[in-house]
């Protein structure tokens, strides 16, 4: 899903300065899992994203919170480096980006976007 | 698919300690045991968290009611705009990931033994036990207001009956009465659910009773997003609410049930519907097992929420020492998977990582209005606090639609989260 479909999410025009970012995003996840995910980096972020799953439905019913499981994993790195730089439109979000390492981020960011659509 | 790889692909959290187990369960040895005292919401996301992540955990949760209402939401029910049903939520899902629900009472806890007494006389034995018990009422604080004064003054500030008869009361209450609500010292339950209540009710009354009246008498001089409230209820509500500090009463000392009035130094009130909330401590049965110290609250580490007092019992939830972490269902849920990551490590060799702790609630103003904070936490395991790092909440002046949205809001996290920790 895209994140510019949500209501909550900061609109993201494809200005340089934006791909500029979009780039930095690539680099530090790749960084992060070096090519691809071990266990511990997983774990990680599976642990960060439960604490999404206190607000995101993981079902897939979006009522007002956007689903955020299955989400394209750059659209989401971008989306919360947005929130990360303002109070609007989201100060739930503000805090929660905030609260992430750039790190930490790019695990929570690659573990969600595989693990969509899983009803529990 | 295999039963495990169902689960993991089932729970954010689950998978997380699934993904890092450890050597140890590999091997096949003894699955641990861990018991979940309190079916609420710290107890059901703990429950959660490690049944539906790790098999080799056995999972057990005692819970007195086959059912369970949330306090959370429940001003929506005083003021008619949603249903008990929808509030209420069983544990089926939880049996279903794994977990072993006793429709059961804890009696008693030894520390030394490891093991649970439950009402019907089982006694079961533990490698880690949790206990989320809430909070329980102090009742002597306000002379006339025991037990039996709840049932003419309800508290409503445990779901169900209670919730049940204040909302009786309101129906049949003559318009023009008087709804007082009676608010107790920090630290209690919910901070905004006082004046949230009071917001709602007066919406109720503007539909059905436009010349009753809400007061609140409160045991402190200012509150928590004083200015967003009093904003709301001039806007919403005006000459409806009227919301008295203690420096002008000297605070509720006393009711008298058979004339439902709620005396204060300065004055005394006859309400026609009477909302007495009073002083809470942690749930009686953690006092009796040495887990609380002299606040009568539990201290915990707060990376682990291991008991300060009892090694190898967890206490998450309104019954702790959060430090600026408030007592919401929020906190607990966020609490309650810190715990169980934490219990997961211990037992099972599951990799851990630094917790986050977080809190949102959303409050309605009305049902077409309402703010939301958000607060991140750090733990600190030096001092033994939890410190906010992060807050932040709506501003008084804001649109329409900004409100609109965050009342819209509210509703899809009150199924987000009710599903995170119930299933």
């Amino acid at each position: 899903m895209s994140v510019t479909a949500t209501a909550a999410a900061p609109s993201r025009n494809l200005t340089a300065a934006c791909r500029r970012r979009v780039m930095v995003c690539s680099f530090f996840a790749a960084a992060v899992f070096g090519g691809h995910a071990g266990a511990a980096e997983v774990s990680h972020g599976a642990q960060l994203a439960a604490t999404c799953a206190a607000c995101h439905s993981v079902d897939g019913t979006n009522a007002g919170i956007p689903v955020i499981a299955g989400m394209d994993e750059q659209a989401l790195i971008g989306a919360m480096l947005d929130y990360k730089e303002s109070e609007t439109p989201s100060h739930v979000m503000h805090a929660v980006a905030l609260s992430l390492s750039d790190e930490e981020l790019a695990l929570v960011a690659r573990y969600l976007a595989g693990h969509g659509g899983g009803a529990r | 698919m295999s039963r495990l790889s169902r689960r993991q692909l089932g729970s954010l959290a689950g998978a997380a300690l699934l993904l890092g187990l450890g050597g140890s369960i590999a091997r096949g040895q003894a699955k641990p045991r861990v018991v979940v005292i309190g079916g609420g919401v710290g107890g059901a996301t703990l429950a959660r968290t490690l049944a539906s992540g790790v098999p080799a955990v056995d999972v057990t949760l005692i819970e007195r009611r086959a059912k369970y209402i949330t306090c959370f939401h429940s001003n929506h029910y005083l003021a008619g705009l949603s249903s008990l049903a929808s509030l209420t939520h069983g544990y089926d899902a939880l049996a279903q990931a794994g977990v072993t629900v006793l429709q059961d009472s804890a009696t008693a806890i030894d520390p030394t033994a490891r093991t649970v007494s439950l009402q019907t006389g089982a006694v079961l034995t533990y490698d880690r036990l949790v206990v989320s018990p809430g909070v329980s009422f102090k009742f002597g604080g306000i002379e006339g207001y025991d037990e039996a004064a709840t049932e003419i003054m309800p508290h409503a500030w445990n779901a169900g009956p209670q919730t049940e008869l204040l909302r009786r009361q309101l129906k049949s209450m003559d318009d023009g009465g008087l709804f007082v609500i009676a608010v107790p010292p920090d630290p209690f339950r919910c901070p905004p659910g006082p004046y949230e209540r009071a917001s709602l009710v007066a919406y109720y009354f503007k539909q059905f009773k436009p010349k009753s009246k809400v007061l609140i008498l409160d045991a402190k001089d200012t509150f928590r997003y004083q200015d967003i409230f009093e904003d709301a209820w001039a806007r919403h509500y005006p000459g409806m609410i009227e919301w008295l500090p203690k420096q002008f009463t000297g605070g509720v000392h006393a009711v008298d049930v058979t004339t439902r009035s709620v005396i204060t130094t300065a004055e005394t009130f006859r309400a026609a519907v009477a909302n007495v909330i009073p002083a809470q401590s942690a749930g009686s049965l953690v006092a009796e097992a040495g887990l609380t110290d002299a606040s009568g609250w539990c201290p915990v580490d707060p990376t682990t929420f291991e008991s300060k007092l009892q090694a190898d019992i967890h206490i998450v939830g309104d019954a702790i020492i959060g430090g600026d972490m408030p007592k919401s269902a929020f906190s607990a849920n966020s609490q309650a998977k810190a715990c169980g990551f934490a219990i997961s490590a211990a037992l099972t060799g599951a990799e851990r990582f630094p917790p986050h702790l977080f809190n949102s609630c959303y409050t309605s103003l009305a049902p077409d209005d309402a703010f939301v904070n958000a607060l991140s936490f750090r733990p600190d395991p030096e001092t033994g606090r939890i410190s906010v790092v992060d807050s932040f909440v709506n501003k008084v002046g804001e649109s329409a639609e900004t409100r609109r949205r965050t009342a819209h809001e509210a509703n899809g996290w009150y199924a987000a989260f009710t599903r995170d920790t119930f299933g």
